[in-house]
């Protein structure tokens, strides 16, 4: 009686080990036969190799689908009605047409939206640099209340229990369990792609595009600084617009007020020199980024020519870096107009319309709509 | 209108001038040393004063004033000199600004004993203290015909290994 019991028991025991062991190999397998695509990021090679990728969050084309969809999904906000496109829109480079957004609970941003392209190469994030990732800075539209406005728990579980996104979730990352970490990592792969590198600017540093007279004008007005004993004109852009890719990881007071309203990246270092200091923002596709600057102040480029040439403002952390800030005045640059319009086609060659309409970073479920 | 102008002028210089000042007023020198040094102006007139005199592009002599970088990078106990060999030599100094520009120099080219450049960390220039923009700190360096590596506004000086 007692033998039978103890043999009984050991049954028992081989069929719950034998269970284990399956459920081991099973996982086992579905890690090794998990081999996401990496997704080939293509760009011109003056932009440099200067970008690090997290280790735990590889580039794959799994992902990227993943992220390109979450991109356009409404479901990750509160009303089911803002996406990340909502306010980052393609056509338009992916920002918007307004001076401040409107999120979910109706009321403006704090500032203008910003154009996402070549964020490859970005490391602070945001007009002030507050953010160091984009895994990071997903965060903060997806839960803050004026922009989408729910928790990231939320959104989970909205998108569990969608028809698609479970197996979309494990072609990405292996399992189809769907949390924050996941939603934030697959966003990001997508922004990651978003490079913008075919302009006519950059047709033309690969010798395939003949620039117009006023565009060379405009080049060379737009790299060189004023220089009295030479008679050299210029605005010293490109001091803080690098070329090519025209953005910088620097903080400039670019000199819009006397007395800032916002306090830029003081806000976030807590440090006065930092008042009023703001990234500099690319250029590229700054034909359909408008309106201009972190508040969105200006509605065209030809009235940001006329800041940087005749209303520089002085202040405690202006730049010293804006043509015709010197140490002890600021002069008017005093471009004529036709210096003016000569610089605003410079920058119009920083359009690119492949970017803008490239297929694979439009709106996946509209697909059949784009040519 | 034109008396307007000026005065106007008058006023924006004076206030450029006479603004309060944000400058960074302490400077970290960090990263592969023993010894973290945070830094003041007031620290810095202990360690002995170099001098470089350079040429400005109207032909113009100005005499800017400081202490070697190669003395306080010793002096925060990084690997110079006997010591600057092997792997050390991968190693470089990364300097920001407060506007976040960055620039880079060997830990070799520093070095009194391997180059005959002089680099300066400066706080004066002809008797002055750095005008606002260029100072509290400054480096500046001999041999260089460009000037973009003379950092401005210096924030942080990072003794790194290329990796
Ligand atoms: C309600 C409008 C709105 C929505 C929705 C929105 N954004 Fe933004 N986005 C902004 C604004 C405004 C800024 C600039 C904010 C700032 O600097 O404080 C910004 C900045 C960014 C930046 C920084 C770009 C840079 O160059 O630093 C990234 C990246 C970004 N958004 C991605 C996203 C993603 C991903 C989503 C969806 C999860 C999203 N945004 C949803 C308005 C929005
Ligand atoms: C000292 C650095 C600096 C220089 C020099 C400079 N800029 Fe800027 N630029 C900035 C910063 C910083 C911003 C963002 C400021 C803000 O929003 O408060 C900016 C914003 C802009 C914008 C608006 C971008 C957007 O997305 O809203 C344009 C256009 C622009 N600059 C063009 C120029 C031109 C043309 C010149 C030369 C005449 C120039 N910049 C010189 C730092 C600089």
């Amino acid at each position: 009686m007692q033998m039978r019991i103890k043999q009984k028991g050991w049954q028992n025991q081989t069929g719950i080990v034998i269970l284990v062991c399956i459920f081991f190999i099973s996982l086992v397998c579905a890690f090794t036969f998990f081999e996401p695509e990496p997704y080939p990021l293509k760009y011109p090679a003056n932009f440099g190799g200067r970008f690090t990728i997290p280790e735990d969050n590889p580039v794959t084309r799994e992902g990227v689908a993943l992220g390109r969809k979450l991109f356009y999904e409404e479901l990750l906000s509160a009303n089911n009605k803002i996406s990340c496109a909502s306010c980052h829109q393609q056509a338009l480079a992916f920002s918007d047409n307004r001076q401040f957004s409107i999120g979910v609970d109706g009321t403006p941003t704090r500032r203008n939206s910003m154009s996402l392209s070549n964020l490859l190469w970005v490391k602070n994030f945001f007009w002030d640099g507050r953010s160091t990732s984009l895994e990071a800075q997903a965060v903060v539209p997806l839960t803050d209340p004026h922009e989408m406005g729910q928790s990231l728990e939320a959104s989970s579980r909205k998108l569990n229990a969608s028809k698609n996104y479970p197996s979309l979730f494990e072609k990405a990352f292996g399992t189809p369990h769907i949390n924050a970490d996941r939603i934030v990592k697959a966003l990001a792969q997508f922004e990651r792609t978003l490079i913008s590198g075919n302009s006519k600017y950059d047709q033309y540093l690969t010798g395939s595009y003949q620039p117009t007279e006023s565009e060379r004008r405009g080049i060379l007005l737009f790299s060189r600084g004023m220089r009295m004993d030479t008679n050299q004109r210029g605005g010293n852009c490109l001091h803080c617009h690098s070329i090519p890719k025209t953005f910088s990881e620097t903080f400039h007071n670019n000199g819009l007020d006397e007395v800032p309203l916002d306090f830029g990246r003081e806000d976030f270092t807590g440090m006065q020199e930092d008042r009023a200091r703001f990234r500099v923002p690319t250029l590229r596709n700054i034909e359909v980024t408008g309106p201009y600057m972190h508040d969105g102040r200006f509605k065209t480029l030809r009235e940001v020519l006329d800041h940087y040439s005749d209303h520089i403002k002085p202040s405690a952390t202006l730049s010293p870096f804006i043509a015709g800030v010197t140490e002890q005045q600021i002069y008017s640059l005093a471009l004529t107009p036709e210096e003016k319009q000569d610089i605003v086609n410079f920058m119009l060659m920083l359009t690119d319309t492949d970017f803008l309409n490239n297929p694979e970073f439009s709106d996946p479920e509209y697909k059949t709509n784009k040519p | 209108m034109k008396l307007l102008r000026i005065l106007i002028l008058a006023f924006i210089s004076v206030a450029l001038l006479m603004g309060p000042s944000y400058a960074q007023e302490f400077i970290t020198i960090e990263g592969e040393v023993t010894r973290v040094l945070k830094l003041s102006i007031k620290d810095l007139e202990k360690y002995p004063v170099a001098e470089i005199k350079i040429k400005d592009q109207k032909g113009e002599e100005h005499v800017y004033r400081g202490t070697a970088l190669s003395v306080l990078l010793d002096s925060a106990g990084v690997t110079l000199g006997r010591n600057l060999r092997g792997e050390n030599l991968t190693k470089y100094v990364l300097v920001t600004a407060v506007d976040n520009y960055q620039v880079v120099y060997s830990l070799a080219e520093i070095d009194p004993e391997f180059a005959s450049n002089l680099v300066l960390l400066t706080t004066h220039v002809d008797g002055k203290p750095l005008p606002k923009g260029e100072g509290p700190f400054r480096l500046v360096n001999q041999i260089d015909k460009r000037h973009a590596r003379w950092i401005r506004e210096i924030r942080s000086i990072k003794v790194l290994f290329s990796k």
